[in-house]
């Protein structure tokens, strides 16, 4: 046991960083499960670490928001060509969005053949550790989450295909780099699973999702173990347990 | 349930508070790497508190973020790290993130080794194409005793300005530490004559300042650039060059991977020396060297 780490300045970011994530993430994973395009926001997220990768390849020496806009911009551009793929090819659009995820990794292996500092710079992209956030770095991410928010709550209903192409790759793009490809993938994902089967989804997918970030964080820090795998399991334990009790618990209303 | 969850709550403060207040008055040093964590408690005594970021299995240029690692560097008095850039994927995220003012650049808290010692390597002309290359020069000084021992001094005063009640503590353990260390330093020169000029092949350099230190002379490094995996082309040119110019033995630091060292055995018959980079926890420095100098030891008789 460590108590040490228990600390709110400490782990305080990091959950309200999961909040936000959680917030645009939960809604937009409900789609992506709907639609059966599991593995996009992998792809995306390598897609925009190939931008950054490709422009300091060809020479732009870049800092803060310029390696933002290359990230974004490439993400946007792949928004676009999966959207594409999606009308022309739907019955393979899995398969190609593996497809593109294995290439774009891959470009970026290639690319990098004779640069290590740029693979630092594709590893801060994809592992972005939760724990490292402070304060400040929370006001222009809760910019971007309340923009998604608003476009998802008023035009969900009417966001096309290409919308929601272009919303999903400004949202991974951010969240990627604040937490890491995997938190992002686990907060998509699982929470939406995990409340497939109850009568208020979104609001069991959310309180999901926050157990999983609370929980995590105090057992990485009383376990003395890595924040971003340990919130991951959590996430998943309690999608677990919150599926076997709506099973139970399904003929009666929300307790 | 929530009053429940209030219950716990307040007793885990109520236990914080108490840890915070038994700590109090001891002297909190954080150190980067292990090798300057066991300088540091040779160097301070047993009052002080030194804790190691890394260990020795651990690669010091990637870490992973606990808790614990940002409420420890909160705490500390002192910060102990190599510098250089070594630190540099981790360390100012860290230092930012605890908003200790105490240890930030500049400050009397925070001491880079390399700040204090001359370094090798320097490269002429910084570009990233060539590598994982350092700009200030090549950061792993701990392998060379001297330069150890110079930055002991820079440490002792460091200590010295941090905590000025102890100086005298301070004054007599780096007085202590001067003699243990030079006695060692003569006896390892002695051993180490028959490994002059010995020919070797390194996986990754980080080397150097052992093969300045015991005269060793490097033939090849296995990764083409630093911190790159090797091309089948540049290990093609290093089996050539070193069928003309045969190696006596191919070093390789054992937190690292030993397959490319383990491939070029194979080919060239050549024996692979797997030595400790860093000391284990709690283990001394010149208990650590003594374990670092046995198997090239070994190797050349």
């Amino acid at each position: 046991m460590n108590l040490e780490g228990l600390d709110f300045s400490i782990l305080g970011p990091a959950f309200i960083a999961g909040l936000m994530v959680l917030a645009t993430h939960v809604p937009l994973g409900r789609e992506v499960l709907k639609r059966g395009i599991i593995f996009i926001d992998l792809a995306i997220a390598q897609i925009a670490g190939l931008g950054v990768i490709a422009a300091y390849r060809f020479g732009w020496d870049m800092h803060g928001w310029e390696v933002q806009v290359a990230a974004l911009g490439t993400a946007l551009i792949a928004a676009v060509v999966l959207n594409a793929l999606e009308k022309r090819y739907q019955a393979y659009q899995e398969a190609l969005i593996g497809a593109i995820f294995v290439l774009a990794a891959t470009a970026s292996i290639l690319l990098l053949a004779g640069n290590p500092h740029g693979g630092e710079s594709l590893k801060d992209l994809l592992v972005g550790q939760i724990l490292w956030i402070t304060w400040e770095q929370l006001l222009p991410i809760a910019f971007v989450t309340g923009v998604i928010s608003l476009v998802l709550l008023s035009w969900r209903q009417r966001l096309d295909h290409l919308g929601f192409y272009l919303i999903f790759a400004v949202a991974i793009t951010s969240s990627v780099q604040l937490v890491g490809v995997y938190l992002v993938f686990a907060s998509l994902i699982i929470p939406a699973l995990g409340s497939m089967a109850s009568r208020k989804p979104l609001l069991l997918a959310y309180f999901i999702g926050s157990v999983g970030y609370g929980l995590g964080l105090v057992l990485s820090s009383l376990l003395d173990l890595p924040s971003g795998a340990m919130i991951v399991w959590c996430i998943a334990i309690v999608a677990m347990l919150s599926i076997l009790a709506t099973k139970h618990k399904q003929p009666f209303a929300c307790k | 349930m929530f009053t429940q969850w209030k219950k716990r709550h307040w007793f885990t403060v109520l236990l914080l508070t108490l840890c915070s207040s038994a700590s109090y008055g001891q002297l909190n040093i954080f150190a980067c790497e292990p090798e300057w964590a066991a300088l540091t408690r040779s160097l301070a005594g047993n009052d002080a508190k030194v804790y190691s970021a890394t260990t020795a299995q651990q690669d010091p240029h990637h870490i992973q973020a606990r808790p614990s690692l940002i409420a420890k560097v909160r705490r500390a008095d002192l910060l102990v790290c190599t510098g250089a850039e070594l630190e540099v994927g981790w360390l100012p995220l860290l230092l930012r993130k605890s908003g200790n003012a105490k240890i930030q650049p500049g400050q009397v808290g925070y001491f880079m080794a390399t700040d204090h010692v001359s370094l090798l390597e320097k490269p002429g002309v910084l570009d990233r194409s060539l590598g994982d290359i350092h700009a200030a020069g090549n950061p792993h000084v701990h392998l060379d005793p001297y330069r150890i021992q110079q930055v002991a001094v820079a440490l002792a005063s460091s200590l010295m300005d941090v905590d000025p009640s102890n100086q005298q503590t301070y004054q007599e353990n780096l007085q202590a530490f001067t003699l243990e260390w030079s006695k060692a330093i003569s006896q390892w020169e002695k051993q180490a004559k028959r490994l002059r000029s010995k020919r070797i092949v390194v996986n990754h350099n980080n080397w150097v300042y052992l093969e300045r230190w015991l005269g060793l002379e490097r033939l090849a490094v296995l990764e083409s650039r630093p911190g790159i995996a090797p091309s089948s082309s540049h290990l093609g040119e290093v089996l050539n060059q070193l069928a003309v110019n045969p190696a006596d033995m191919i070093l390789h630091a054992d937190y690292q991977n030993d397959k490319p060292a383990l491939w070029l055995s194979k080919r060239t018959g050549l024996r692979v020396v797997s030595l400790p980079f860093s000391p284990t926890k709690e283990e001394g420095l010149v208990d650590w060297f003594n374990r670092l100098l046995q198997p090239l030891l070994s190797a050349a008789s």
